[in-house]
């Protein structure tokens, strides 16, 4: 697993930090740093609960969402 | 109620289909996308019923779910090959749940095997990544870990023993919007 942390945008806060139930993060020097990335299993917690929207992941297998009202996304994407 | 719009609906679920008993479906009809509407009122309706049953029974609703879980588990597998290795059973597993779970078996990186011997429990990691209960937890913004958890719960520890034969434990040790650490364990 790579996560990367856009140092320019994290905050600092250590939302990840203590979230992530397997210390993948740490805080030095106020960034956040991912530390133990091979201990990351892709939950995206740290995503949903950034309020900076720092973090990136990649190789990460993305769940089936179909939770998502493709109606409500055509709609959207007119919009936005 | 005008006659047009009772003609309209009749019109509506007519059609010239010779439909014989002996014919079997081969295909998922309607296709999945035409399906979309049927699967969040379906989600919408469990999210309702879970969300009543947690109002109404409080902490037994979780006792409740569970047990359906357990059953349900118990029924699907009894057609399963029976097997000793819980790596087997795993498997068996994962190709029942399909289509509605998908899992894989998972450790962090200073475990040097799949199977945890601590604090006298022996234990399994499995991370559950595609999860119909976390899209309809999430379809009704509902949180996670709660009664309808509990049917998966169930339904993987019934299963588990259904094709082992020994007691088993399912624990949340962490849920998330892509993927769910749960902890298995062996008895």
């Amino acid at each position: 697993m790579d996560i990367h942390v856009d140092k320019d945008a994290c905050v600092g806060c250590g939302l990840c930090v203590k979230d992530c139930p397997m210390h993948v993060y740490e805080l030095q020097n106020n960034v956040s740093v991912a530390v133990r990335p091979n201990n990351c299993m892709g939950c995206l917690s740290c995503h949903e609960i950034c309020p900076a929207q720092a973090l990136e992941h990649r190789g990460i297998y993305a769940a089936r969402r179909h939770y998502i009202d493709i109606k409500v996304c055509e709609m959207l994407r007119k919009v936005v | 109620m005008s006659g047009g719009y009772i003609d309209e609906l009749h019109e509506a679920f007519h059609s010239d289909l010779i439909y014989r008993s002996e014919d079997i479906p081969l295909d998922c009809s309607p296709k999945p996308k035409e399906m979309e509407q049927t699967l969040h009122g379906v989600m919408k309706l469990n999210g309702l019923i879970i969300r009543s049953l947690e109002e109404i029974a409080g902490r037994g609703a979780n006792a409740v779910t569970y047990r359906a879980g357990k059953k349900f588990g118990h029924e699907v597998a009894k057609y399963f090959q029976k097997r000793d290795d819980v790596e087997g059973a795993l498997h068996e597993l994962s190709d029942l749940l399909r289509g509605q779970y998908s899992f894989e078996v998972w450790k962090p990186e200073d475990k040097e095997t799949f199977i945890i011997e601590e604090n006298g429990e022996t234990f399994i990691y499995l991370v559950f990544h595609d999860c119909i209960v976390r899209q309809t937890l999430r379809r009704n913004g509902l949180d996670q870990g709660g009664p309808l958890c509990q049917t998966l719960f169930g339904y993987v520890v019934g299963a588990i023993e259904e094709i082992t034969g020994r007691k088993a434990k399912l624990e949340i040790v962490h849920t998330g919007p892509n993927a769910c650490l749960k902890k298995l364990v062996l008895k």
